[in-house]
């Protein structure tokens, strides 16, 4: 058997020495020609025949196929060491996946180029696949001399590189169609602030203008997917004032003054159905009192730094942030549940969907319910996004146990005896946005910690020394007048 | 003998499942002849009442892994809410009869200048009109006798007979495209609180209560107010089949609570009967039904049984409820001196609020008589005056308390009324037909945009030009303001999976909608 193998591999080498400088001229001209692609065939942006597009949109299908081949490689390679038969088997998966790998890239660059897509991410995603598939053939080329057991170094750290260079360049891929922040979006606030991912400022329009405040976020949310700095398609980018005004590769979308001659306003409200309407691809049109918005805007000059509009009331501009999942509280069932059998306070869930979070409610208890029977609950504190404890027993004592509500965004303490002796530990709830104190004994001063919460745009003082109530409403208007004057 | 293939009714041994009925409905019977029968078997003292427990013990188990949290039945089934509501309660007040949105919210100033010229036979169309005006020769236009100001940021167009409400345009969702199928009050109310004309179907607030429960278990999850009747207003009859449960079990039906005198009547212990008594009385009667139950197996003896329990729970909280001693004086100068009236408009709306603030999930308020086929001008400003500063107050008294926010207020008649006039049309008075192709209702609190007016009618408020609502879509997007999804909301009953909206497409109303 031994003697058979290295036969084989005498035969192999010999083979190899006569056709491996065939090989490494025809490596070499492949990647001359990759990396010259980019700039024989250019993305220029502009969309190209259709059969290119056609092809090109089987490449987020296409691309994992050598995915799956490259990672195969190093656990053959790796299981090869008792099993050599495996180690074989990576021989020849190699060249498949090399092959994949160029399909991939052919199909790719037909997407981008026949479709016009171009910006940062594209571009990195691009050189990403060239480098990949450079990686991959210099791999297949170095294997031979690392199973002869030559230069034992150089094929698995060519792998590495590779092995790297595949998880960028999907990365971006994934980044091209999902977005920039798919990954990141859901991620729990905690690793957020870990990885300290934040807005980005966006410098060209004035803070607080109706464009940075009214119609930028609609881009935002609507179009910058696929006109923004990751993917320009037809050259024209949303996602600041400048670029917006720049246009795109036909000229302007939105000429100050003039809505017959704004492109944008024309696309986004043609019938859904029509090839044109924007946003593409099915997503869903802007609500009509955005396309109001843009409409005002653009017909009252475009303005990047005009507040406010004539004609144009937004109603409700604070927007809550939208709530963190809580984490899984199936354990803790049982107990819940036996509380709903029970006559105090329950917890019940906010949806069928338990990252919702529960509901402290206590208003069938709201008699006996005091400080001692909030802290009970401290164990479900993670999982309590609202707590409603109003015109029950609970005291001033009882915000030390609801600052470790660190999910709760809504609270009612309306009714209750609290005088605010303490209310600032409640300024360690991130998530708070609606915190009701009327009808208690709150005053100026000791609500005045709660302004460094920004995010708290639901504060309720009704009836309290903070905020008295106004003397008789000013009594009944017109409808006198108008009784009288048809009653005669 | 042969027997014609049709022929089923008379096999000597046929079996229900015989019948060429659809295998849905098989099963349904099928399930019910099995418990009946189990029923009969099973011994009569445990009985129902074990096996009860029993299947709450394993629904609540299958609940510990589905995540089904509340006490409800038909969550656990169903997970409702299905998505995170914006609102968890709702009132819904009612203008029974049908405003006439022409005099109200839906400015059509342009109309002075048709002053009793007919209606284009165009915009009519072959509309078949009530019997009432069918017979009229001409149908002469009748522009609004009130003059319109705009109010708010908004600049919204309200009526001077509703200056109240101008104050709080701001806060409203106006849609004035709302619109129905049918032209007569009985079907047409129907048809706003069941979503189907004919009666037997469950209301909004029965389908309510069963899907997302009660939030106190000391006041009824769905609560019916209704204002006493105005002898000079054209009252039309509403009944308790408008908050019926239906097919649902009857404990999900609205509790009405009365407008004069006792709120609920005989409520309070008679003389010499003290609370233990009275409990010692209850454990009597709920063993009887629990015999009962037993036996027969009919599960609305449940019902029977919640509902003694309820009633006994409401001997303590509906007094409290309805005491309105330690209610503070803003509150009077905001709601006005009819509120302290047992049974006005403005009195419901306080207990309105209330209620919202004891947890009640649903309180719907009739206000009858705005039913104004002669005399408008005699009659709206009475009407308006008795409802106008009430809405007012209420939402006011929501927002400003923090209730408005997840407390979705809903305005709304049966459908609108005619831009031409009934009977005679003179410079003082005119008449105002059923009209139901469109009709003006608003919207305010959780879930809903405010401070937009949403759909358009032509310069007749005759037909819907833009965005029209019909009450499937005003339906479907109150479930949605509450965390359902209307065609997901179903309940099994004769073989077809029952839904507020019925089986005709429906679809929220986006635009209204957070």
């Amino acid at each position: 058997m031994a003697v058979k193998n290295s036969e084989n591999l005498s035969v192999r080498k010999s083979l190899k020495s006569s056709s491996s400088r065939a090989a490494w001229i025809a490596v070499f001209l492949s990647s001359v020609a990759l990396l010259l692609l980019p700039v024989l065939l250019r993305l220029d942006g502009k969309q190209h025949a259709e059969w290119l597009q056609f092809l090109g949109r089987f490449h987020p299908l296409a691309v994992h196929i050598p995915i799956g081949l490259i990672l195969l490689i190093p656990v053959l390679e790796i299981a090869g060491r008792s099993r050599p038969a495996l180690r074989e088997a990576a021989g020849f998966v190699l060249p498949i996946a090399c092959a994949a790998c160029l399909g991939s890239l052919v199909l790719g660059y037909a997407l981008a180029y026949g479709s016009g897509e171009t910006g940062t991410t594209v571009t990195q995603h691009m050189w990403g696949g060239i480098a990949l598939c450079v990686g991959v053939m210099l791999c297949l080329m170095v294997r031979p001399a690392w199973s002869a057991e030559e230069r034992r170094g150089l094929y698995p750290s060519m792998l590495a590189v590779v092995l790297i260079a595949l998880f960028w360049t999907a990365h971006l891929g994934g980044a091209i169609t999902h977005g920039e922040s798919y990954l990141t979006a859901l991620m729990p606030a905690p690793l957020k602030r870990w990885f300290s991912l934040g807005g980005a400022g966006k410098p060209s329009a004035r803070a607080g203008s109706f464009y940075a405040q009214h119609v930028d976020p609609i881009f935002d949310a609507n179009c910058v997917s696929c006109h923004g700095p990751s993917k320009i398609q037809g050259g024209l980018r949303l996602d600041s004032y400048d670029v917006l005004m720049k246009g795109g590769k036909d000229g302007p979308v939105v000429v100050a003054g003039n809505l017959a001659k704004s492109v944008l306003l024309e696309r986004i409200t043609l019938p859904m159905n029509h090839p044109h309407f924007m946003p593409a691809e099915g997503r869903p049109p802007l609500r009509p009192e955005q396309i109001a918005w843009i409409r005002a805007w653009i017909e009252q000059g475009a303005s990047s730094s005009a507040v406010s509009l004539r004609g144009v009331v937004v109603a409700n501009p604070v927007a809550d942030p939208p709530p963190e999942p809580v984490g899984d509280y199936s354990a803790l069932m049982p107990e819940i549940q036996q509380m709903q059998q029970g006559q105090g306070a329950k917890l019940v869930a906010v949806s069928a969907k338990p990252s919702d979070g529960l509901i402290l409610n206590t208003v069938d208890a709201a008699a006996t319910f005091n400080d001692a029977e909030l802290a009970r609950f401290k164990k479900f504190a993670l999982y309590i996004v609202e707590a409603d404890l109003a015109r029950t027993g609970v005291t001033d004592a009882s915000f030390d146990s609801l600052s470790q509500f660190a999910h709760l965004r809504t609270l009612h303490l309306e009714g209750t005896a609290i005088t605010g002796v303490g209310l600032a530990k409640l300024t360690k709830l991130h998530q708070l946005n609606y915190l009701n104190l009327s009808e208690t004994k709150v005053d100026s001063a000791a609500v005045a910690p709660l302004r460094s919460m920004a995010q708290l745009h639901h504060l309720y003082l009704f009836d309290t020394p903070a905020n008295p109530v106004p003397k008789a409403d000013d009594a009944e208007p017109a409808v006198k007048a108008v009784l009288s004057k048809e009653e005669k | 003998m042969k027997q014609h293939p049709l022929c089923t009714d008379c096999e000597p041994n046929g079996s229900m499942l015989d019948l060429p009925v659809p295998d849905v409905v098989k099963q349904e019977w099928l399930a019910l002849e099995t418990r009946r029968r189990f029923l009969g078997r099973s011994g009569k003292v445990l009985g129902w009442a074990a096996l009860a427990s029993l299947f709450a013990e394993s629904a609540l188990i299958g609940g510990a892994d589905s995540k089904g949290l509340s006490s409800a039945p038909g969550r656990d089934a169903m997970k409702l809410p299905h998505f995170a509501p914006k609102a968890k309660r709702a009132i819904y007040l009612f203008m029974s009869g049908g405003p006439p949105q022409i005099d109200l919210l839906d400015h059509k100033p342009n109309l002075a200048a048709l002053y009793n010229k007919d209606i284009p036979d165009s915009v009519r169309g072959n509309q078949q009109l009530t019997g009432m005006t069918a017979g009229q020769a001409h149908f002469p236009i009748a522009p609004s006798h009130w003059a319109f100001k705009q109010y708010g940021q908004t600049g919204t167009w309200v009526s001077d007979l509703l200056p109240y409400t101008g104050r709080m345009v701001d806060d409203l969702t106006i849609i004035k495209s709302t619109n129905t199928d049918a032209i007569n009050h009985e079907p047409a109310i129907m048809l706003m609180n069941t979503g189907n004309m004919n009666a037997g179907k469950p209301c909004l607030g029965a389908w309510l209560a069963y899907g997302l429960g009660s939030m106190n278990d000391n006041l009824p999850t769905f609560i019916v107010l209704q204002t006493k009747t105005n002898p000079k207003e054209n009252n039309q009859p509403v009944s308790s089949r408008l908050w019926s449960s239906g097919f649902l079990s009857s404990k999900y039906a609205g509790v009405g609570l009365r407008s004069g005198g006792d709120p609920v009547l005989y409520l309070a212990d008679p003389n010499g009967v003290d609370r233990e008594v009275r409990r010692n009385m209850l454990d009597a009667v709920e063993e009887i039904n629990r015999q009962t139950l037993a036996d027969v197996g009919d599960p609305e003896t449940n019902a029977r049984i919640a509902q003694y329990e309820m009633a006994y729970r409401m001997q303590a909280s509906v007094p409290e409820l309805t005491d309105l001693s330690k209610e503070p004086q803003s509150t009077w100068d905001l709601y006005g001196p009819d509120a302290k009236e047992p049974g006005t408009f403005a009195y419901n709306c306080l207990m309105a609020r209330r209620m919202a603030e004891r947890g009640v999930r649903f309180t719907q308020v009739y206000k009858r008589g705005w039913d104004v086929h002669d005399n408008v001008t005699g009659l709206l400003p009475i009407l308006c005056q008795e409802t106008d500063r009430a809405c007012y107050a209420l939402i006011t008294d929501l927002k400003r308390r923090g209730l408005l926010d997840d407390t979705l207020v809903v305005w709304s008649g049966e459908f609108g009324r005619t831009v031409y006039s009934q009977g005679g049309l003179s410079a003082e008075n005119y008449g105002r037909d059923h009209h139901p192709r469109c009709f003006t209702t608003w919207m305010a609190g959780g879930g809903v945009r405010p401070g937009i007016t949403y759909g358009e009618t032509d310069e007749y408020s005759y037909n819907v030009v833009k965005d029209p609502v019909h009450v499937r879509d005003f339906n479907a997007s109150i479930l949605h303001c509450l965390g359902i999804d209307h065609n997901k909301f179903t309940f099994e009953f004769q073989g077809l999976d029952q839904k507020l909206t019925g089986p005709t497409p429906a679809s929220i109303v986006p635009g209204i909608l957070v």
